[in-house]
This record gives structure tokens, sequence and C-alpha cells, in this order.
């Protein structure tokens, strides 16, 4: 330091203390106020500052020296700006011991650093040096203050634009992971829970309550919080608290419901990655509840042929008319029960009989009659064949042919399920009788190998009969003979 | 009738002179003692081994080699042909008593000391036998080509692979090459229906001509007995009607074993599956198997199983040469080392067959 700066910074230090800017033994602020910058404006309305952490908390040497040379001297700690993971480290000092951080009176979580660390952004960037994310990189380096004030840039109406400052640039996420979607900014501005956030609603989901904040997992990770057979909880967070959801007058039993119905339990009890969570119909960044008209778009992503069986129907128009919901009139939403015989036909428990009965509809009702009479046949035949291949199989009979065939009855069953959706007697019929046949030529099989083993077992009889009298007669002529050379005879 | 046999007879005779073989047969005489049950053994082998051969001609007319039809001709035979069921259950039942009445014979010769001179070359005959109806068991188990099949014979073929300097090559040969293959199914289809048969009969052939020549073993305390006082019977018919008496007994029990439990096919070998769980090889290699597990991986400077199948290699030999170290059971003296070591045997098997069935 040379003797004009010398005392230009004298000249500094004596402005800043007489104008009352510098704390008790901060020198650091007391200079770098005089000098200017954002850093020092923006550090005074950080929540360190409040809680007394001096510049030297973070970038090292000694607060109390206005000495510059002392202040900012390596040997006094002094760091200087930190750069990549020595950034998350200067912070983990304090925020990773819960010690310093009781003396603060912070209740703070100290596990922050060690979850990013495990986190998908605690992964090394593509420099092979540091991680893709720091602490500053969300909650800034100067100025921070607590997440719930509305100021901090990760506070729930900032924090979609924080994660999309990196999320929606393309050019910045290819160098990370090419594969990932960078549009779900515009996504989650049409969603609910984005309308209501753009309008103010800090409540309302945003990036981190779906995703968690510091121990942010990849989906594809079993632990993440979006992993296919995490989301229903994860949604459920929210929209299962009757008090939280209050405002909204929204039903909050979607999770119970959900996981008593066919998708539920194959995504939470079998997890089978196949069935759908939350997200399969709601969408995920623009999540919003599927309208009327789309309905049958939404199941159909997963239900193909029964989505065009039945926009090819008669009761597309009926139901577009009437503007019911087309799978859901019939199937419901979140409590899609396991569908079964039953809910064809015209008894009480039937769905078709909600519209269709003797004295209205009166069409549909006898072929809602007609196609439940064939299901129930195929079906009972069906399970005659499996019983005949499952005894003639138990007494030991090669069946293995009768019992492939029984594919092909099964396949048959699904298909006519699945005709339903045409609403189409004579095409439902078609294939109904296709698994009738084979069940028919399945079910002789099996007899016919049962026939085969009572007659196996009336030959074995026979033969050992005819095997004794045999013997018995061997064994009286042997005495006979013996008996008589026994005698002196030839 | 009489005379219509008479005739044949006398047909038969001008042509081949039946003379002097009807006159042969005529003084031929079986020993009647106390052991004189264990004579019937040899000749209840016999029985099955024709049974084998029969059923096994049949199983030919519609089974069809290579990985691809094996089973599913298998599966054919027992599903759609016409007793094809009873032919394929007589083939296995038969194959596994065979090899249980002829290791009856070998326990009732090797105890009796029947081996001893002048039948030596009868008894190497016999084992060579034995050791070929292994082969015939051990090649025809992997013919349906199902999974247990596939993965015993790997295992099988992996001791055999174990023996030093011959085993590498030797398995590469019974394998057709490195793995268990359609080359390794053609080779044992090879082997059980040709190769093996033809080599047995000639042996089958020597031993009965030997058999027929120096006649039945009696045991080494009738030694002493004076001609008059030993009882006989002749073999022709008193002998031969016994043994198709009990011919008949274990054609029944075939009959019986066929009928209630028929032999299963499993399911189809598939090379990429794993093996299944508890896989083993057949009863008469199990003892065998269970010892091998048994035996530490490393003894001092030696590899476990290779020590085990050298033993066993040597165990084998030495049984096979009894005629030629037991001098003194020649010589007409009493040996009890060869009876302990029979017991000792016996019980071995017995014991290690039990625990390696359960385990």
């Amino acid at each position: 330091m040379n003797r004009t700066t010398r005392i230009m910074f004298g000249l500094l230090m004596l402005a800043f203390s007489s104008a009352g800017f510098a704390g008790a033994d901060d020198k650091c602020l007391t200079c770098h106020e005089s000098i200017g910058g954002k850093a020092v404006d923006l550090f005074k309305r950080d929540v360190h500052h409040a809680k007394g952490i001096s510049c030297a908390g973070c970038h090292g040497g000694n607060a109390q020296s206005d000495d510059m040379e002392k202040a900012m001297d390596p040997k006094a700690g002094y760091i200087g700006v930190p750069k990549g993971d020595d950034i998350s480290r200067v912070c983990a000092k304090c925020h990773g011991d819960s010690g310093r951080m009781k003396q603060y009176s912070s209740h703070l979580p100290t596990n922050q650093i060690e979850n990013l660390r495990a986190s998908v952004h605690g992964k090394l960037s593509t420099n092979g040096k540091e991680r893709i994310v720091q602490c500053t990189t969300c909650h800034d380096a100067h100025g921070i203050v607590p997440v719930k004030n509305p100021g901090s840039p990760v506070y729930p109406l900032n924090i979609v634009k924080k994660c999309t400052q990196c999320h929606a640039n393309a050019a910045l996420m290819r160098t990370y992971n090419p594969s990932l979607p960078v549009d779900q900014l515009d996504k989650y501005r049409t969603s609910v829970h984005g309308m209501r956030n753009a309008k103010g609603d800090a409540k309302v989901a945003e990036c981190a309550s779906c995703h968690g904040s510091h121990d942010i997992l990849s989906v594809k990770d079993t632990k993440s919080s979006v992993y296919p057979t995490n989301i229903p909880s994860t949604c459920a967070h929210c929209h299962s608290k009757a008090e939280y959801m209050k405002e909204y007058k929204i039903p909050t039993d979607q999770f119970d419901k959900f996981s008593r119905s066919v998708h539920g339990v194959a995504l939470l009890q079998k997890h089978d990655l196949g069935a759908p969570a939350c997200n399969s119909c709601h969408g995920n960044h623009a999540a919003t509840p599927p309208g009327v008209q789309s309905v049958s778009k939404v199941c159909g992503t997963c239900h193909a042929l029964n989505a065009d069986l039945f926009s090819s129907s008669p009761h597309k128009k009926a139901f577009d008319d009437r503007k019911l919901p087309e799978c859901e009139t019939c199937h419901g939403n979140h409590e899609i029960i396991v569908a079964t015989n039953k809910l064809l036909g015209v008894t009480s428990e039937a769905v078709c009989s909600r519209c269709h009965n003797e004295s209205q509809n009166v069409k549909g009702f006898a072929t809602a009659k007609a196609m439940r009479g064939l299901i129930d046949s195929l079906e009972s035949r069906e399970k005659r064949a499996i019983a005949l291949v499952n005894e003639a199989e138990q007494k030991g009979m090669e069946i293995s042919e009768a019992k492939y065939k029984l594919r092909d009855a099964h396949q048959a069953r699904l298909e006519s399920r699945t005709m339903v959706h045409s609403f189409n007697e004579a095409r439902f019929q078609d294939v109904v009788n296709k698994g009738i046949v084979v069940s028919a030529s399945v079910s002789e099989e099996a007899t016919q190998a049962l026939d085969e083993y009572v007659f196996r077992r009336v030959g074995l009889g026979l033969a050992t009969l005819a095997i004794t009298v045999l013997a018995i007669s061997l064994y009286v002529y042997i005495r006979r003979l013996e008996r008589h050379q026994a005698m002196g005879g030839k | 009738m009489n005379t219509f046999w008479s005739r044949l007879y006398s047909w038969a005779d001008e042509r081949v002179k039946l003379g002097g073989l009807v006159e042969y047969m005529g003084k031929k005489y079986v020993p009647v003692n106390r052991h004189s049950i264990w004579y019937y053994f040899g000749g209840v082998s016999l029985f099955l081994f024709i049974i084998q051969v029969v059923t096994g001609i049949l199983l030919l007319l519609y089974y069809k080699s290579g990985e691809l039809l094996a089973f599913e001709s298998i599966q054919f035979i027992m599903a759609k042909v016409r007793f094809g069921w009873l032919i394929r259950s007589l083939h296995s039942w038969t194959a596994n008593l065979f090899v249980l009445t002829a290791m009856i014979h070998m326990f009732s010769v090797f105890f009796g000391k029947a081996y001893r001179k002048p039948r030596g070359i009868t008894w190497i005959t016999g084992m060579v036998m034995f050791f070929l109806a292994l082969g015939f068991g051990f090649s025809g188990y992997l013919l349906p080509w199902n999974e247990l099949a596939f993965f015993a014979t790997k295992v099988g073929t992996d001791i055999a692979g174990a023996v030093p300097i011959v085993g590498k090559p030797m398995m590469v040969f019974l394998r057709g090459g490195e793995d268990v293959t359609g080359a390794t199914l053609s080779r044992f289809f090879g082997f059980h229906v040709a190769l093996l048969p033809g080599i047995f009969t000639v042996f089958l052939g020597i031993h009965l001509l030997l058999v027929q020549r120096q006649g039945m073993s009696e045991p080494l305390s009738h030694g002493d007995s004076p001609d008059t006082e030993r009882k006989t019977m002749p073999f022709f018919p008193n002998f031969l009607l016994r043994d198709m008496l009990f011919w008949l007994m274990v054609l029944n029990l075939l009959a019986i074993l066929a009928v209630f439990f028929p032999w299963e096919l499993g399911k189809k070998a598939d090379a990429f599956a794993s093996a299944p769980a508890g896989i083993k090889p057949e009863w008469y290699f199990l003892f065998m198997f269970q010892t091998l597990k048994y035996i530490p991986g490393k003894i001092l400077f030696i590899d476990g199983e290779v020590l085990g199948i050298l033993v066993f290699g040597l165990a084998g030999f030495l049984w096979l040469m009894v005629p030629f170290w037991d001098r003194k059971s020649s010589r007409g003296e009493t040996n009890r080392l060869i009876n302990y070591v029979g017991i000792f045997v016996v019980f071995y098997m017995i014991i290690l067959t039990i625990v390696g069935w359960i385990v």
C-alpha cells in the first residue's frame, strides 16, 4: 500500500466513523462502504449482518483492524472472494455446525450442505472441478434474507424465476443434461399452480414444493420425491390437508381414493411403474384438471384401443351432447376400480343401467343385456376349461398344449372387454366367439386327458390281473415240475 | 400239439444242429444255497436291458434330436402318440431299475467273492457294462432337452472337465464345444443310441458266454462240502422259469410305476435362464456329487474337487481290479478286508445318497 492510498484510506475511515456507519468492530464494512458498491448495500440488509456477522465471517481476515494490509492478510485467514466449491464450504462452516448456529439463535437444519452434495446439483460440473450449484447460486451472496422473506430469491413467489435462470436456459442446460426439457416455466405458467403463483399466492406448489430444495434428486432416483411411486404422496402433501386446501374449495380425498384404485394399487403396492401417478393425467409442470372434452384423450394415452372404439361408437355423440366426461362417467376418476363384468349389463350394479332401462333408451338396454350374457358365458367356459386343465395336470397328464391354448381364451376375454367400448353387439360377439371356441377345444382336450387317466388305471388293473394269473400259473407249474422231478420223473 | 413241436424241433435240428446245445443246456445246473436269491439279479438286469432296447427303439420312431425339436418331440410322444406316455415312462423307470439291479448284482458278486479265479474276466466285463450303464443314464438324461437335464449335464461335464490333464479335452469332446449346446445333444444322442449299445452288446455277449461256460459261482463256505451234499437245480427249465417269474413281477412293478408316477418332462431347456435351485444329478451319481460338495476348496496345494475326482477314480479302478489284488479269495481263503470294504462302500453310498436327496 503506497502512501497516497494509505492517506485516502485513513480519510475514508474517518469519514465513515463520523457518519456512524461502521458497526462496533466491523472495519471491513466501514472501509468498503466508503468505496461503495452493490455488495455493501446488499450486505447491510443481509440476515447475517443483522446477526452481527462481519464480512470476515465469509471472506476471512481481521475485521477489527483498520489497516487494510493487516485486515486482508492471508495470514489472518483472508481468502478473498471464494470460488467454486469453496463458496459452499465457507457457508458450511456455520451452516453445517449446529453449535455455531445455536450461538446465533438459529433453528435452521445443519444438513443442507450434505443434502446439496448428495443432490443432483451436487454432482461435479462439466469442468470436473466444482459442483454444479453452490449455496449462492440460489440464495445469492450478499443480501441474503430468510426464505420466508418476500425479498428472498427462494421465496415461493420468486423461486420459479430463480430455478429457471438455469432451467430455462437451453444453452446452459445442454452442457449438463441435453435431454432435460427447458420449457418447465412456460408449462408452469399455464398450470393452476403457476397461475395462482403469478397472482401472488405463495401457498401453491412451486418448484421446491415438489422437487425439494437442497436435496433435489433425479426423477429416476427411487428416493426422489418426484419418482413415480412417490408422486402421489408428494402431491398429497398439500392436496390431502383439508385445512390447507380449505380456501381452494376442492376435495382432499384424492390420495385415499387413488390408493384404493386399480392404478393406485398397481403403482403403490405392486410398484408397477407403468401405472399412472397424479402427473400422468394432470400433467406435472402444467398440472391442471383435464377438461370434459379431454378426459378420453388423457385416458387414451394408455388405453388407446378403448378410446378409439369409444370415439367411433354411438356413445360419443350422446356423451358430447350431454357434456358428460367420457371415460369418467362410467369408470370414475381417482377411484377407478378393476373393471369386472359387473359394470356391463342391466343389473343395478351395471353402469349401463344408469341411462338404459326397459322404458328408456331401450335399444341400448337390449345390447347391454346381450353383451353381458356373452361375456359371462365366455368367462364361465374359460373357468371350466381352466379347471379341467388343472385337474388333468394335477393327475400327471401331459396337457401343456391345451394349457398353452388357454392363453388364447384369456386373450379373447381381454379383447372382448376392450370391444365393449364399441357398444356394437355384432363386433363384440365375434371376439367372444373366438374365446368360446378356444375354451371348448381346451375343455375337450382336457376331458380326453382325464378319460385317458381313467383308461390308464383300468388298463393297469387288467394288466396286473393278467400278469398275476400268469405268475401264479408259472409258480404252480414250477412246483408241479419240481415235485415231478423229485419223484424221479423227467 | 406235441407232434407240431417235435416236427419244428426236427426241422431246426436238421439245419442248425440243435442237439449239442440242448444236451449242454440239459447238463447245466445252478447251485442252490441260502444266497441263491442273488443269482436272479443278473437275469433281471438282462431282462430290464431288453426292455430298454425295445422301448428305446420304439421311442426312436418319434424322437427328434436337436435343440429345437427334442423337447417338443418328447412332448408329442407323451401327449399324442398312442401309448407313447407308457413307452417313455417304462424306458425312464427301467433305466433306473436297471442301474439298481445291476448295482445289487455287482455287490452280491463282490460279497460272494464270485469274481475270484476263474471269473476275473466275467467281473471285468460286468463292471465295464455297469460303467456303460451309467453312461447310458448320463447321456439319456439330456435327450429330452429339459431344464433339469440341461443343467445337470452342465454340472456333470464340468466335473469331468476338472480331471487333471485329460479333463478339459474330454469335456470339450463330450460337449462338442465349450458349452452345453445343441451339439452336445447330438453327441449324447449318438452315444446313447449307437456307440454305447454297440460296445455294451459286445461286453454283454462275452459276459453271458463266460457265465454259461463257467456256471454260477458258489459261496466260499460251500467249497469244502462234498459234491454229494451240494444242492443244485437244472438251469433249464427250473432256474429259467423262476427267472421268468421274477421278471413278471418286475414287469408289473414297472407298469405300476409308469401309470402312477409317469416320468415328468419339466420345462424346456433355456441356456440363458438361471439354473433352477437345488439342482441334483440322477440318484446313482448323488453320493459322488454330495461328496464333492463336502470336500474343501483346497486341500494342501490340490484343488478339492480335483482331489475328490482322483480319489473316486482310484477307488473305481481298485474296485474294478479286485479279482487281481484279492489273492486270498482266489486261493479259497476268507478275506474279511473285502467284506469290510464292501460294507463301508454300501453304507457310504446309501448315507451320502440320502443326505444328497434331503439337503
